[in-house]
């Protein structure tokens, strides 16, 4: 993140942007777990410095879970030390990363499937059987 | 695209999954400054969307916008928004020729009246009758008083058909203007630059697709999202700014060390634009990157600034040192404010 360079809010100090940035975490995953909600926050739209964004992810740690995705470029999920919350990296075809999020959720809405590619994808099944055996969805 | 197709079914058609385009969807959001938990349902509604039809004039222009537009190296976004959308009319790009494309634009108004987007490129001279640009005969003024009434809106794309540009600098032999000096009675959105970026023409274009209407202006028809703040704002120079280091001249060694542009004219400070978080080039840098300062290009009348683009804002022989003490000493809190509503784009973040 070295592009970055410049903490527009350095008179609060790293530690303290870290620390709201936290406890907007844990009320998304406070959220989350009362009623099913989550959220995300996006990075990119925070002026968060280098060091900052490094410190977020020092104070998060890594999880037992690391997705990387093909779609339109390179997308990394990676579950944080804290269960529910998650760091998103979504890059373009050039590399260049066009979302940084942390997500709050049981499992990230980029991982799951969606009922329209299922579908596309049963039928693709049945094209492959080479018999009927394979039920249209219903 | 075939009739009545949704977007998502030829995108589906293609290969493209829904997960690829929530992942355009969170990109979208994040460049238009919308809240993430947006982007399911801006996915969802481009899927369900129809292609929409813009019909792009090109008026008293040097076709920099669309070449800037078209030049575009990023392919998820290029590809995208013209999948999103149905480009009518367009002389450049378009085979028709002549009577053929006259012909191409009135069966396009007439298809798809009340719902497209009139997309204008170019000032509009008005003196003497409009004549010194026209297009089949026509001029520019006419055509367009002719085609807004039936336009959803109209993107006002670049400094020209914003304000008037370079054809309107002094001493305006043609009379020229923006759009909105012609049409005030139909939402106009103006997209300003020379060029103007193509992220934030994208940004508009996916919004009014995805939500049916335009996206928050400033007071100047500009996108919020991304006329919200100024250069300056968002510089990575402005710390030196705050202290007071400036570069004297171009090859001195405050210019070396990468200080301020502030006294070799950069209008940083008075320009909205977001050159400084989305750059140019697909993310490679911005002019004050590249060591000269922002000439205020998206910014109305910017070719007739008084002193010229070498000339310092706090006047013409150089700083004003108070101006500039007064500016430094309150620069962290204003820029911190300003910096809210700033976005990035991070290259190899």
């Amino acid at each position: 993140m070295a592009a970055l360079g410049v903490n527009k809010f350095d008179f609060l100090g790293d530690d303290g942007l870290v620390d709201a940035l936290l406890m907007e975490v844990a009320d998304l995953l406070r959220t989350l777990i009362a009623d099913g909600r989550g959220g995300s926050i996006d990075l990119l739209g925070l002026p968060l410095s280098a060091a900052c964004l490094a410190e977020v992810e020092a104070r998060l740690g890594d999880g037992e879970i690391c997705a990387r995705l093909n779609v339109s470029g390179e997308s990394v999920v990676r579950e944080t030390s804290i269960a529910g919350v998650w760091r998103v990296r979504h890059a373009d075809e050039a590399g260049n990363v066009v979302a940084l999020l942390i997500e709050v959720a049981a499992v990230p809405e980029i991982l799951k499937a969606s009922r329209v590619d299922m579908e596309r994808g049963l039928r693709r099944l049945r094209e492959v059987t080479n018999f009927s055996l394979v039920r249209p969805a219903r | 695209m075939e009739s009545g197709e949704t977007v998502g079914d030829m995108l589906a058609r293609r290969g493209f999954s829904r997960r690829g385009l929530l992942k355009f969807a969170i990109a979208m959001t994040s460049s238009l400054a919308l809240p993430p938990s947006l982007a399911p349902v801006m996915a969802e509604n481009l899927a369900m969307a129809r292609r929409q039809s813009v019909i792009w004039l090109s008026f008293q222009e040097c076709t920099g916008c669309l070449e800037t537009l078209l030049r575009t190296e990023n392919p998820t976004i290029a590809g995208l928004i013209f999948d999103f959308i149905s480009l009518d009319y367009q002389e450049a790009l378009m085979a028709a020729s002549g009577s053929a494309a006259e012909l191409t634009l009135r069966q396009a108004v007439a298809a798809n009246a009340g719902k497209y987007l009139l997309a204008i490129d170019g000032s509009v001279p008005v003196k003497d009758g409009g004549v010194y640009s026209l297009t089949g005969g026509r001029a520019n003024v006419d055509m367009l008083q002719e085609f807004a009434p039936d336009a959803a809106a109209i993107l006002a794309i670049g400094t020209c058909a914003a304000y008037g540009g370079i054809p309107k600098a002094f001493p305006n032999p043609t009379g020229a203007v923006g759009v909105e000096d012609v049409i005030s009675d139909q939402p106009i959105v103006n997209i300003p630059g020379c060029p103007p970026i193509p992220e934030v023409l994208s940004g508009v274009l996916v919004y009014f697709v995805s939500f049916g209407r335009l996206p928050e202006l400033d007071d100047r028809k500009r996108p919020l999202a991304y006329f919200g703040t100024t250069i300056h704002d968002q510089c990575y120079r402005k710390p030196f700014y705050d202290q007071g280091k400036f570069a004297k001249s171009f090859d001195d060694e405050g210019a070396r060390l990468g200080w301020c542009l502030f006294e070799l004219g950069c209008k940083g400070p008075t320009t909205h634009n977001a050159c400084a978080s989305l750059k140019w080039n697909d993310g490679t840098s911005f002019p004050i990157e590249s060591g000269h300062g922002c000439l205020g290009c998206s910014e109305p009348d910017f070719w007739d600034q008084e002193g010229g683009f070498y000339t310092s804002l706090a006047g013409g022989t150089g700083p004003s040192w108070r101006g500039a003490e007064i500016a430094a000493a309150s620069g962290v809190a204003l820029g911190a404010v300003a910096a809210i509503a700033a976005r990035r784009k991070v290259p190899g973040a």
